[in-house]
Order: structure tokens, then C-alpha cells, then sequence
């Protein structure tokens, strides 16, 4: 019978070194999962649209749902080294056991990591969808977005001919952004949005948000594009319609 | 080399002279061949090209004059050190007699073998080792010139066009550095012996594979002096083909490792199917073998696609193709593609010998029988084979094919499964073995602690949509040091202090190597867990300032880095001092059972005088079976 498997029978559970991974199991666990998942998803800031709640949303369930395993490791980890320290030049007297295989332990982290990453796929894969839809919205306005080195464009292609360096957005309707690139590739990224997409040179690609706080953002280029690239950034205005239209009528456009 | 001067004549004639060639061919006449090269390739080219005319896309002859004088070094420093004269003397049917291939082989040289195209895997070995301390040396200055750099908001005292030049060769540099650093040294010089063979099964392509490199090297070390590479060490076009002639030297500098690489792969693969000890069954091999041969195994898919991906960067730079220019009809996510179809396999062939050696160094350090070979080996199997299947995951936000970022999120996300196995087998030898704690003790600890910060930041960045928020920002820059530098690089300083007495005989010094340990250690999670949140704040990469928002965080990364930075120094010092003076070491210091502690210190030419039979694996330990 192997030593190794998960803590059923009394006669294991009873056991002073099992005990004590599972006292630590459970600590680790609340401790690495709490403080992966807070702090991580405190500095990510503040979330302007639903992608990016989604996207902290599930850095959270990731992390509270790997925590278990992490936690079990370090555990298992921490018990061996409190347990049977050995210095010196020479190697400690052999164990009087040997554990060469645990075919139900095996089995059972094999099930389990399976699932888990189902679980990963499967989600990743509903959101995905989502955000994929999100690109054939018939409501949406449309953003021409053209980067250069190093500065963005913005046609509001929806409004006649307004372009800008700054980009506004009217708060609460989806927007779908149409990428491209004058020279090299560039990293179309709304920081709080959690959207990014390359400025390819010669193509056009799509991304799509629904800003759902008014507030200043922040637009970052994301691929290394030459001399000015850390200074490859704007500020995204998210303002009411009322706000919106009254800017585009005064850069010269219909609202 | 009296032996050689002594022999008699056995062939009439020619041959004498040719003799003498050998022994005269180092690493000096390989310098000034090398250059004596360039320059000859150099004004050939610039008197037999036509000056660029308007309509090509060629925007200068500069990168016709540097390629061709690159590519002279390189037929001059391979001429120089001698890779010719075996294919030649074949080619003229006299191939090298035994007296000869004896001299190959480092016989009765002494130093001066290191310095020669020596053939004997340990010479091989050791000039690996060196090798690679002097390239982590070098991508190590520039880490520090880039933490420093970052060290406040608002730029530093680095030019923008230095700083991106820095940030690009430190990653190459690295890249190449992490790639060698277990399979170079301890594949060469421990390999062979652990699976009871008297050498590598192609001697020559082994020394041909380590002078490669070295021809390569200079390359890249010339970018900084022809305007560096400005792009990040993924040199994306069409950013790389605005570059100055710096990316030259990026691209002769893959080429020639590229063929390093294939050449490395070919050999250790062999040598492994073809050369175990009689008795060693695949279910004998030890696991270290299995992840040096999976490292490898990788690079023969991986590094053909490299070098293709480079000669078409070069064409499109010198020659005038547009593979990768939108403008003549090309694609920047070709080059994208390409890129990454080596560079997702690469990320494992540089994890995977860290993680074998450290399950090798587990069962010696536990005293207990490795936790499921089997299991290790389906892990390492595993995630080779879905390595080649997920380089995609590099560009979901490219917009090249978003169809194609579902499928490529399964099977990225499936690599955590294999992954997982790694782990069980590790944490399932130690579990209540005795420790014996040693610096590559603690080193296991260590891998099990990066690699699951590691491992599990890995998911978040698979899962496309998280992606959309994380790509191209500091994170991703956490993420990949983590598991290369926090598993790998730890696998690979465990590795240089457990095999330390065999390569040199001497013991490494123990405290220097726990001062060593620490400093890495404490330093590298202090400068990359800040990085994480610089990073989920919306720091992007490969910048060389920032909003002020992220001056604490960098600040502290700084800091690690200057820790990190102590730590090496004293390993460094502890290499030099240690193998200088340190404590003779005895034949088997860790008590361990793999082949490789049987043999005497200095481990004599051939290694064993009788080759030994294998009956039972390596990790027979402990008392009784279960």
C-alpha cells in the first residue's frame, strides 16, 4: 500500500506526518490563494468595461482553483523539511521504505489536473465566443484606429471625417475598433479595458469593447515598434453621449 | 604531439606536411583566419556588387557588405580551427589514421587541448561550461544596464536606440546562453559516461557543434557596433528590416547556432539510441538522459525553422525578396509564425535538462528511489510532444487567424497536464525521504517554488481572453524568467555544483555555494514577483520608461536584480576559487549510483578501461520493497 494516498482510511489519516501536510495544506492553500487572487487582482486597477471584469473575474477562479495544488505541493514540501534534515558530507542512513510507484495517487493527479484544465479550456473557450461576437455587433460604432511610429490615429469613421490623437469613446455603447499599420507592427492596448490587438502594416484587424465607466484611460502601444516606443501612448476619454456628440460637432463631424 | 612527430612515415609523400596543419590550428589561428576572412569577403563584395538601384527594395549595400564579410569570419574561423581538414582528408581518401584521431582527441596536450578542436566529449564539456559562463556573463552586464536603466520613471541615462539595442542582445544572448547551459556542459561531459559509453557517438560533430557557437558569438557581440539589434530578441519584421546593420549580426549569429544546434542534436540523440552500456534497458537509462535527449530531440524540429525564418530576414534585407514585406506582396506574420514554431519548443528545450537533472539529483539527495519513472517519463514526452503544437499562443493578439486561437488554447492548456506529472515526481521523492541537504537540495526546493509561480502564471497568459489584458506587458516578461531562469538557470547551477567534482576533480566550495544560492534566489523572486504587478498594472515590455505609477515597482525589481547579481559574482568566484584550490574531490562525493561516479578523478581518455554492464536502474536506494 502506498504511503501517498489521499487521507481516507483512519489508520492513514492518524498519522503525524499526514496530519500535519494536511494542517498545511489547508493553510497554504488560504494563504497562497488569497493572496494571488487579491493581490493580483487589485493591481490590475480599474476595470472600464465588462471584457476587463471578466478577464480579472477569472484570474481570481484561476487562482483559487489552483491554489488547492500549489498548496498541496508546497505542503508535502514543507512536511519532508521540517521532518528529517540531514547536513554534513556524507549521506544520511537510508530510509527503511521504499515508494517506487502509487498507481492510485498517480491516477488520481491525473484526473484532477484533467479536469481542471477542461475547466480552464472550456471557459476560456464560452468568453472567447463572447468576445468574438462582440466584433458582428450591428449597433456598435466604428473606430479606424492607424498606428505609426510612434502615435495613434483615430477615425470616427461613424461621424464623418474626425480624426484624433486622443481617443473618446461615448460611455455604455460597444465600439468596434478597425486596426492598422502605417509602418511596423504596433500593440492597439486599452489598458482598463483589457482589449489589445496588433497594427499590422497592410492588414486590418478587429477588437471590440463596451466602456461601461466615464473616466480617463490609458492606450499603450504593446509590440516593440522602434526609438519612441515607451512613448507610443494616449489617454482614452470615456465620456457621456451628451459629451460625445458635443465634442464630435466640435471637431467638425455629425453626431 | 612527439608522438606525432616520431611516428614513421606511413604514407608517402603530402601527408607529412598535413600532419603538422593539425597541430598548428588553435583557437588563435582560427581569430586571425577568421578576420583575415572578413576582410577579404568584405572588399570582394564591395567590388563585385552593383550599387543598389531605385526600384529594388534594398535600402543600402551596407547589409550585402556585412553579411558577406560575416560569412567570410565564418569560413575563416571554421578553416582556422580545423572543422575542414577531417571532411577533406576523407574527401581526399586518406582519412586521419588512429595516431591522429588520438591527437584529435586531446591526447598528452595538457591546457592546449581546450583551445584546439579537440574531439573528447570532456574537453567538449568543459569548453561548454566556460562558454556559457562567459555568455551569462555577458547577457548578465546587460541585465544590470537595463534594471539600472529602469531603476526610476521617466528614462534613465541609456539612449532609447541603446537601451532597445541592449534589451534585444540580452534576450538573444540569454535565449542562447540557457539553450547550452545544461546540454552543453553536462550533456557533453556527464552524458556519455552516465550511459557507460568511451565517447560521443560523432566526436568530431561535437567539437564541430561547440566551435560553431564560438564563431557565432562575435556576431552578435559586432551588432553593437554596426547600431544593435533595436527590435527585442524576436526581431519581428517589418520592424527587423528597419533596422541598421546591427540585425546582421542577429541573423548570422542564428544561422550559425541554428546549425550548432541541429548538428548538437543529431550527435546526442545518437549517442544515446546507439551507445548505452550493455544492460541498460530503457528502463534503465536515468532520467536526466531522457531530458537531455527530449531537449535536443526538440531542436532538430525547432532550429531548421530558425535558421529558414533568418536566411528569408536576411533576403529581404540584402538580396531583395519581401518574404515578410507587405508592400511586395509578404506577410510580417510569416516571420511571426516561423518565429514562433521554434520558439515555443525552444522554451522546453531550455526547461526540460533543468528539471531531468534536478529529478536526477533528487533520488541522491532523499535517499529513496526516484517517485515514478515512468510517470517522468510520460511527463517529459508529454510536453515535448505538445510542444510543437502550441506556438500559436505567441500571437493571439496579432490578429493573424483568431479562428485558430480556440484550438491553440487546448492544446497549450494540455501542456499543464505533463507539467503536472513533473511535478508529482518530484514532490513524490521527496516526500519523507531524509534529506540531505546540499546546495542542489535546496535547488529542488527552489524549482518547485519558481516553476509553480511559473507554471501557473503560464495558465492565465493560455487563456485567450486573460491574454487580451496580459500580452506584451511586463507579466508575460515575469512569466518566461520564472520558468527559465527560476527552473531552468536553478537547474542548471545545481547541476554545475553536483557534477563540479567529477567535471574538475575538485570539490565546489560548499559555503560559497549556499552565499551563492540565497543571494540568487531571494534576489530573483524580489525582482520578478514586483515585476508580475508592474506588469498586471499595465507596464508594457521593452520599455525604457514608464508612467510614474510604476516607479516602486521597478524600483524594487532594480533592487532584486542588483541581488541576483551578488549571487552570480560569488558563484563565479566560487568556480574559480573552487576549481583552482578547492578540496580534492573523491571519486563518488554524493554516494550516488549512476555510471558516471564510477570512473576516477580526472576521468581518464576513454573513460572506462572495460565498459560496464548495466543490471538495475540508478536508483536502487533505501532498505526493503513495498
Amino acid at each position: 500500500m502506498s504511503d501517498l494516498e489521499a487521507p481516507k482510511r483512519p489508520s492513514v489519516f492518524e498519522r503525524k506526518d499526514i496530519k500535519q501536510t494536511v494542517y498545511f495544506w489547508v493553510v497554504f492553500t488560504a494563504i497562497i490563494g488569497y493572496a494571488a487572487a487579491e493581490l493580483q487582482a487589485r493591481s490590475m486597477g480599474v476595470s472600464a468595461s465588462e471584457t476587463m471584469s471578466t478577464t480579472i473575474h477569472m484570474m481570481r477562479v484561476f487562482t483559487w482553483v489552483a491554489a488547492p495544488i500549489a498548496g498541496l505541493v508546497a505542503a508535502m514540501a514543507m512536511t519532508t523539511l521540517i521532518s528529517k534534515i540531514h547536513f554534513g558530507d556524507t549521506p544520511p542512513e537510508e530510509a527503511d521504505h521504499q515508494i517506487r510507484n502509487a498507481t492510485k495517487l498517480s491516477a488520481t493527479w491525473l484526473i484532477v489536473s484533467s479536469v481542471l484544465c477542461l475547466f480552464a479550456v472550456v471557459w476560456g473557450t464560452v468568453v472567447l465566443q463572447k468576445d468574438n461576437a462582440a466584433l458582428l455587433n450591428p449597433q456598435a460604432m466604428n473606430v479606424n484606429v492607424t498606428g505609426q511610429q510612434w502615435a495613434w490615429n483615430f477615425d470616427y469613421i461613424d461621424n464623418g471625417t474626425v480624426r484624433s490623437q486622443d481617443l473618446y469613446l461615448p460611455v455604455n455603447k460597444p465600439v468596434v475598433f478597425h486596426i492598422t499599420s502605417k509602418d511596423v507592427i504596433h500593440g492597439f492596448w486599452i489598458v482598463q479595458m483589457g482589449i489589445k490587438v496588433d497594427a499590422n502594416p497592410g492588414y486590418t484587424t478587429e477588437t471590440s469593447a463596451t466602456p461601461n465607466k466615464i473616466g480617463i484611460y490609458d492606450l499603450r502601444c504593446a509590440e516593440l515598434c522602434g526609438l519612441y516606443h515607451a512613448f507610443m501612448q494616449t489617454k482614452v476619454h470615456v465620456v457621456s453621449q451628451a459629451d460625445y456628440d458635443a465634442w464630435i460637432k466640435s471637431q467638425g463631424g455629425q453626431a | 604531439m612527439t608522438t606525432m612527430m616520431d611516428r614513421p612515415a606511413a604514407t608517402p609523400g603530402h601527408s607529412a606536411p598535413k600532419k603538422a596543419l593539425i597541430e598548428r590550428l588553435n583557437i588563435f589561428t582560427a581569430f586571425a583566419l577568421g578576420i583575415i576572412g572578413a576582410i577579404v569577403f568584405y572588399y570582394v563584395a564591395k567590388a563585385i556588387l552593383p550599387a543598389n538601384t531605385d526600384g529594388s527594395y534594398i535600402k543600402s549595400n551596407n547589409d550585402q557588405y556585412v553579411i558577406f564579410s560575416m560569412i567570410g569570419w565564418f569560413i575563416g574561423f571554421m578553416t582556422g580551427i580545423g572543422a575542414l581538414i577531417g571532411p577533406f582528408r576523407w574527401l581526399l581518401g586518406k582519412d586521419l589514421n588512429h595516431d591522429e584521431n588520438m591527437f584529435y582527441a586531446g591526447k598528452d596536450q595538457g591546457v592546449k587541448r581546450y583551445f584546439r578542436y579537440t574531439t573528447d566529449h570532456k574537453v567538449v564539456g568543459i569548453q561548454y561550461l566556460v562558454l556559457t559562463m562567459i555568455i551569462f556573463f555577458v547577457g548578465g552586464v546587460l541585465a544590470m544596464l537595463i534594471r539600472t536603466n529602469l531603476g526610476h520613471a521617466g528614462g534613465g541615462w541609456l539612449q532609447p536606440q541603446t537601451y532597445n539595442a541592449i534589451v534585444g542582445t540580452h534576450g538573444i544572448i540569454m535565449i542562447v546562453g540557457t539553450i547550452i547551459m545544461i546540454t552543453g556542459p553536462f550533456g557533453n561531459f556527464i552524458m556519455p559516461i552516465m550511459i557507460g559509453a568511451r565517447d560521443m557517438a560523432f566526436p568530431r560533430l561535437n567539437a564541430l557543434s561547440l566551435w560553431l557557437i564560438i564563431a557565432a558569438v562575435p556576431c552578435i557581440l559586432s551588432s553593437f557596433f554596426l547600431g544593435g539589434i533595436s527590435t527585442g530578441w524576436v526581431a519581428y519584421n517589418p520592424l527587423a528590416s528597419q533596422a541598421p546593420a546591427g540585425m546582421d549580426g542577429y541573423i548570422m549569429f542564428i544561422c550559425i547556432f541554428a546549425l550548432s544546434t541541429m548538428v548538437a542534436g543529431a550527435n546526442i540523440t545518437t549517442t544515446v539510441i546507439k551507445m548505452r552500456a550493455k544492460g541498460m534497458t530503457w528502463n534503465r537509462t536515468p532520467i536526466f538522459i531522457y531530458g537531455v535527449v527530449a531537449s535536443v530531440a526538440l531542436a532538430l524540429p525547432a532550429f531548421p525553422v530558425f535558421f529558414l525564418s533568418q536566411v528569408m530576414s536576411g533576403m529581404d534585407r540584402a538580396a531583395g525578396s519581401t518574404f515578410y514585406n507587405t508592400m511586395g506582396g509578404g506577410s510580417g506574420w510569416l516571420y511571426e509564425n516561423l518565429f514562433w514554431i521554434m520558439g515555443h519548443p525552444e522554451v522546453y528545450v531550455i526547461l526540460i535538462p533543468g528539471v531531468a537533472a534536478l529529478m536526477e539529483m533528487a533520488p541522491v539527495f532523499t535517499r529513496r528511489p526516484l517517485f515514478s519513472f515512468n510517470l517522468a517519463i510520460m511527463g517529459i514526452a508529454g510536453i515535448s510532444g505538445l510542444s510543437i503544437l502550441v506556438w500559436a499562443h505567441h500571437m493571439y493578439t496579432t490578429g493573424w487567424a483568431p479562428l485558430l486561437n480556440g484550438p491553440f488554447m487546448l492544446t497549450t492548456e494540455l501542456i499543464s497536464i505533463p507539467t503536472g506529472l513533473l511535478f508529482l515526481v518530484l514532490i513524490g521523492t521527496l516526500w519523507r525521504g531524509r534529506l540531505w541537504m546540499t546546495m542542489p537540495t535546496a535547488s529542488i526546493y527552489a524549482l518547485l517554488w519558481n516553476f509553480m509561480i511559473g507554471g501557473i502564471t503560464g495558465i492565465y497568459l493560455s487563456d485567450v481572453p486573460v491574454d487580451g489584458a496580459l500580452h506584451g506587458s511586463m507579466y508575460v516578461t515575469a512569466h518566461f524568467h520564472y520558468t527559465l531562469m527560476g527552473a531552468g538557470l536553478t537547474g542548471a547551477l545545481a547541476s554545475l555544483v553536483y557534477w563540479f567534482p567529477k567535471m574538475t576533480g575538485r570539490m565546489f566550495d560548499k559555503t560559497l555555494s549556499w552565499i551563492g544560492f540565497w543571494f540568487v534566489q531571494i534576489g530573483f523572486n524580489i525582482a520578478f514577483i514586483s515585476m508580475f504587478f508592474v506588469g498586471l498594472a499595465g507596464q508594457p515590455r521593452r520599455v525604457e520608461a514608464y508612467a510614474a505609477m510604476f516607479s516602486r515597482g521597478n524600483m524594487i525589481t532594480t533592487g532584486g536584480a542588483y541581488l541576483i547579481m551578488a549571487g552570480m559574482l560569488v558563484l563565479l568566484y566560487g568556480v574559480i576559487s573552487s576549481w583552482t584550490g578547492g578540496v580534492k574531490a573523491p571519486m563518488n562525493p554524493w554516494f550516488a549510483k549512476t555510471l558516471e561516479w564510477s570512473v576516477p578523478n580526472p576521468v581518464p581518455l576513454e573513460n572506462f578501461d572495460v565498459l560496464p554492464v548495466v543490471t538495475s536502474d540508478a536508483y536502487g536506494y533505501g532498505k526493503a520493497q513495498s
